[in-house]
């Protein structure tokens, strides 16, 4: 196998692919990245049995083959390299040597034999989604995936394609996130995947690339072809992830969304933001949580730490109802917050026991379940 | 000038086990009594007409026997932490600053009362003594001073059923002739110390000058002579040192290698805990096991949920592994006991999946209706807040 490439856009496709090793030290060639040579490009995989992605470059293929190398390391040298061409020359023992202006490195690779195959996917539910939209959607929800590893079924996002809309859900048993969008969905093609939480970070690190992202999956497994359009890169095509599913049956959620509303209160979303986030400085790990209290026109927040202090915050607001108290933890009420985009956001709240709802009109739902005072 | 009055009292349960004992039984009043583990235990409490006959606490039950052969062993059937709460919560109808110090002593201040007289503060502690043995059935002693310090020695000088008033002005005189043991701070070994150089009694301490004792008990002579004065400044602390753990274990009359019935003792266990953790209004995170072999040799394992918990059931699954894990020596255990640590009293995050959607959560989300075991829990404290556990958990059946 030999090539010459251009230096940034090798250190560009390794980059996409970097972050998927396997850490178990039983299959060395799981940290290891495959690169296979073939007329004008290369291609780069990585997995770690779990999660697979595959990028393709734009590369001057003088010989085609394949190898194997370490993916961190080579990944470190391609990018201090000192000229932009650079060319690798495989010899049959995978020995590989990397040669740029007066570097030169020779690197111990291993065969592609032992790599494992991404699956490939056959007649499996597909839909065309665009990249920005999917990314808006990630951004919104995955803060509230839950990282308990007791708690598997939420350790990911749920995406359920159904009655003619995309909804995205991710709960940690304390709040939920819920964002959905219009799209055709067939009704032999209803289905539902749970997303692990690794899957979701490296998919929403990639979604920039382009305009569109096909996502097919079935009961066991997930792909999505995330098409590389933009100039520059020196991607070719689109990038491919493969990742297994969370199998199991998601929470009922619909259940544990408020159908009333009760005390309804429009935020500006920043200014609201920065009070909990200034009002959450005198929080301690033993004391977190920010209390909120609403009267007439008048939103106050407080915190306090018995150890440290306690602040107090006041915004003028619309709101003529009963007066109400209740305390959230400051980040279940902050994430939200700032995952939207939009200015102001709608936030519903009825008593210290019950949860408290954040909407925008964009069919964006955050459940938080407050802490209850003792 | 108004009447100085005596403020602070110390109140002292006699025989407190015992006590609770026998108002369960009290055809044993009046016998040589005693609460305490029988084959290999101690005793834990003895009656006043045990201790008469040389049966002091805490002492081998098998010497006890010896000393006092006709001793009665009183099994262990009344809930000594409900009676001493109740106990208190008696106290705390007289006056809201109420120490509780530990299950069967503790300190009042009656400041808030709006007494005026010693009269008055005699009456109102008359008056409460009678109330905890009319309402319990158990004695207390009682020791009014003008600070904890005297009040204490006070309450241990008549007992049971002790009654003594010390007036303000008189506490030096109240002390003077009473064994230098008696003062807090000084243990067997200073007591000797300052015996062997003709320091008797506490009013002997005053006699001394300062060189001397200095040279007697070091850089400490200085409380020492205060003690002696019958000085205290301490104040009546209502908020009770928080627990850092709860910890419970047992010894077994006899070694046992049965994992299953040791498993059924810790689980036992833990119920009983996590009673005082909810009652406490805490919750704990970490459990560890111990086991004790019969050479007195000991192992443990510990483990922690993610997030402290008031209910048992987080912390049943972790029993059998933490018992295999502690138990590391092949034969028998002769002891075994639980602590469960990580105490957090902070404001509880509520569960989304709690209360009416018990059970959507399907397999392995780990969103057991915990708001409904919350409840049941409740319920099970109240009826189990008596003097007799009334339900278990199937476990221990």
């Amino acid at each position: 196998m030999k090539f010459k490439i251009n230096r940034d856009h090798f250190s560009n496709g390794l980059a996409q692919v970097l972050n998927v090793v396997g850490s178990k030290a039983t299959m060395p060639i799981l940290s290891n990245v495959l690169i296979e040579a073939e007329k004008d490009s290369i291609t780069l995989t990585t997995t770690n049995l779990d999660l697979g992605i595959r990028a393709r470059i734009k590369a001057d293929v003088k010989e085609p083959g394949s190898v194997t190398l370490p993916v961190k390391r080579l990944s470190t040298i391609v990018r201090e390299l000192p000229n932009v061409d650079v060319s690798v020359d495989a010899s049959p023992n995978h020995q590989v040597k990397l040669t740029s202006g007066g570097s030169t490195f020779r690197i111990m690779g291993i065969g592609k034999e032992e790599f494992p195959p991404l699956p490939e996917f056959g007649d499996d539910r597909t839909f065309t989604l665009e990249q920005a939209e999917l990314t808006a959607m990630l951004k919104s929800v995955a803060y509230a995936q839950s990282s308990d590893e007791t708690r598997y079924i939420l350790n990911g996002v749920y995406f359920n394609f159904r009655d003619g809309k995309l909804s995205l859900v991710a709960t940690d048993g304390r709040r939920l996130a819920l964002v959905s969008k219009e799209l055709e969905v067939p009704e032999d093609a209803a289905g539902s995947i749970i997303l692990p939480a690794k899957t979701v970070g490296e998919l929403m690190r990639m979604l920039d690339k382009g305009e569109k992202l096909k996502v097919s999956f079935n009961d066991r497994r997930a792909s999505f072809q995330i098409s590389a359009d933009k100039a520059d890169s020196g991607l070719v095509d689109s990038i491919y992830l493969y990742s297994k599913v969370v199998e199991g049956n998601y929470p009922n959620y619909q259940q544990v969304i408020p159908k009333e509303t009760h005390q309804r209160i429009k935020l500006e979303r920043e200014l609201f933001l920065q009070c909990v986030h200034r009002a959450a400085l005198v929080c301690s790990e033993k004391s977190n949580s920010v209390k909120i209290k609403l009267t007439s026109n008048l939103l106050e927040i407080t915190a306090q730490s018995p150890d440290f202090g306690e602040a107090h915050e006041s915004m003028a607001i619309a709101y003529s109802g009963p007066d109400l108290q209740v305390a959230f933890n400051p980040t279940f009420v902050m994430d939200p917050l700032k995952a939207l985009t939009k200015d102001e956001v709608f936030f519903e709240l009825k008593d210290e026991v019950s949860p408290g709802v954040f909407k925008t009109l964009e069919s964006f739902i955050c459940v938080i379940m407050p802490v209850r005072l003792s | 000038m108004p009447e100085r009055v005596p403020m602070i009292v110390h109140l002292d349960a006699d025989a407190f086990f015992v006590s609770v004992e026998l108002a369960l039984q009290p055809q044993y009043r009046g016998k040589k009594v005693a609460v305490g583990g029988r084959e290999r235990g101690i005793i834990a409490s003895a009656s006043y007409e045990a201790r008469a006959a040389g049966v002091y606490t805490p002492m081998p039950t098998a010497r006890a026997l010896r000393v006092c052969p006709d001793l009665i062993l009183l099994p262990h059937k009344g809930n000594y932490g409900a009676v001493s709460r109740r106990m208190f919560d008696l106290c705390e109808e007289l006056t809201p600053l109420v120490q509780r110090n530990s299950i069967d002593e503790g300190y009042l201040d009656l400041s808030p009362c709006g007494l005026r007289t010693t009269e008055a503060v005699v009456a109102a502690v008359r008056g409460l003594q009678a109330r905890i043995w009319n309402a319990l059935e158990i004695p207390v002693s009682m020791g009014i001073a003008s600070n904890k310090l005297v009040s204490q020695i006070a309450s241990k000088l008549r007992k049971p059923r002790g009654f003594v008033v010390v007036a303000p002005g008189d506490e030096a005189a109240f002390l003077a002739p009473l064994g230098i043991g008696k003062l807090p701070g000084v243990g067997p070994k200073t007591e000797a110390a300052l015996e062997a150089r003709g320091v008797r009694l506490i009013g002997d301490v005053i006699k001394r000058s300062e060189r001397e004792l200095e040279s007697l008990v070091g850089s400490g002579w200085r409380g020492l002579v205060a003690a002696a004065c019958g000085e205290d400044n301490g104040v009546v602390e209502t908020e009770r040192e928080d627990a850092k753990s709860y910890s419970q274990q047992e010894t077994f009359a006899k070694d046992t290698a049965d994992l299953a019935a040791l498993e059924r003792t810790v689980k036992g266990m833990v119920d009983e805990l996590m009673r005082k953790v909810r009652a406490d209004g805490k919750r704990v995170r970490t459990a560890t096991v111990k086991v004790r072999y019969p050479d007195f040799g000991h192992d443990s394992a510990g483990r922690s949920l993610p997030e402290a918990s008031d209910l048992e059931a987080p912390f049943y699954p972790l029993v059998s592994t933490l018992l295999r894990q502690a138990w590391k020596r092949p034969g028998p255990v002769r002891l075994v006991g639980v602590r469960l640590s990580g105490v957090d009293d902070g404001p509880r995050q509520l569960d989304l999946f709690g209360g009416a959607s018990a059970g959507v959560a399907g397999e392995g989300t780990g969103l057991v209706d915990e708001e409904k075991r919350r409840k049941l829990a409740a319920v099970l404290d109240r009826l189990n807040a008596g003097k007799d556990v009334r339900v278990r958990h199937g476990h221990q059946l």
